[in-house]
């Protein structure tokens, strides 16, 4: 997908977010689909299978989110799933945070750890990396297993990588 | 002679009884004797002569035969002689040129035993720096799978949270 699409569906997520007032916790509830269908293949594979009618792939969504998630949240994933844009829902998502986060003075900042920071490991995050950046940060939370210890964060193009995978890397090219 | 020319009786000798036989067949021998000396024995002798002249045109016909026969003879001999002589300087000249083929071949199949030598020396030595390029990369492999493991045995939940902790202390500290 061009990135005029992109911004086009993130512009349009920000409009819907902003319209149900809503903006935040829309925020959180797609990074966390986003990151589920991330680590998914099989949901991957089912929500872009032009086999499956339309209905039966939102209906899909409707089943994992209802519930769970804000009805805004749930009709904009059903939108994007409906127009088979599924495989760059990642990507909308990504570009929807940052534009909200810039709308609102802010940086986001995406922090993947083998285990969940606690609200407060957050908090203390977000405020060192808002000294370091000189603007408001949002720390985004993303268990990722493969980092296998410690953080990685990704603020725009700086990436800020503490990981122990990223250190056994370094011992292996080391030899 | 009376007794000889006795008519009618036999005279018991050895010419006909009769004296004119003897008189007529003289003279008819004698008449057609004369025609055959005037009109054949010159067509004769002609053909006589003629027949000798071609015996002694074809006798010097064959005597200039054997002649020529005779000198190319000679000139085979000659010509045998030389072919001789010549089939010496071919074989000679072979020799020669064998001799030089062979020390021709002889110096190339040194210089491409030397070539060949050289570029299986160092194919032999780039196979030693790929093999020890493997080798280093195979026990880099094992050194990092090793690690690894321990590391990830050594990955509790204390030991994640003492990372995190080291990673906010360090993004704070570098501000």
């Amino acid at each position: 997908m061009s990135d005029a699409r992109i911004s086009a569906y993130a512009d349009a997520l920000v409009a819907v977010a902003r319209a149900e007032g809503a903006t935040s916790v829309v925020e959180d509830e797609l990074f966390r689909f986003a990151r589920a269908l991330e680590g998914s293949d099989e949901l991957r594979s089912v929500l872009s299978d032009p086999h499956l009618p339309t209905e039966r792939r939102t209906q899909v969504v409707q089943d994992l989110l209802g519930g769970r998630a804000s009805s805004a949240t749930v009709a904009l994933v059903s939108m994007i799933v409906a127009t088979g844009r599924i495989s760059e829902l990642t990507r909308i998502v990504d570009e929807f945070i940052t534009r909200s986060a810039d709308n609102r003075g802010e940086a986001v900042a995406e922090v993947r750890s083998a285990v969940a920071l606690t609200e407060e490991q957050r908090s203390r995050l977000a405020e060192a990396l808002t000294t370091r950046t000189g603007r408001p940060v949002t720390v985004r939370n993303v268990i990722d297993p493969t980092v296998l210890g410690g953080i990685v964060t990704q603020i725009g193009d700086t990436l800020l990588d503490g990981s122990v995978r990223t250190r056994l890397t370094q011992l292996r090219d080391a030899f | 002679m009376t007794a000889f020319f006795a008519a009618g009786k036999p005279n018991g000798w050895w010419l006909p009884h009769d004296p004119n036989e003897v008189i007529w067949g003289t003279i008819a021998f004698a008449i057609v004797f004369g025609v055959l000396y005037v009109k054949a024995f010159p067509s004769m002798k002609a053909a006589f002569n003629g027949r000798s002249d071609r015996i002694e045109s074809t006798l010097n016909e064959a005597t200039g035969e054997r002649e020529t026969a005779e000198a190319e003879r000679e000139s085979t001999k000659a010509a045998l002689a030389d072919s001789d002589s010549e089939a010496a300087r071919i074989v000679a000249e072979a020799r020669d040129t064998a001799e030089r083929v062979k020390v021709d071949l002889i110096t190339r199949a040194e210089a491409d035993a030397v070539v060949i030598r050289d570029r299986a020396m160092a194919e032999i030595a780039s196979a030693r720096r790929g093999a020890q390029a493997d080798l280093t990369a195979e026990v880099s492999r094992l050194a990092a799978g090793a690690a690894e493991r321990v590391v990830h045995a050594n990955l509790d939940d204390t030991t994640q949270q003492s990372l995190i902790e080291s990673y906010i202390s360090q993004v704070g500290s570098n501000n």
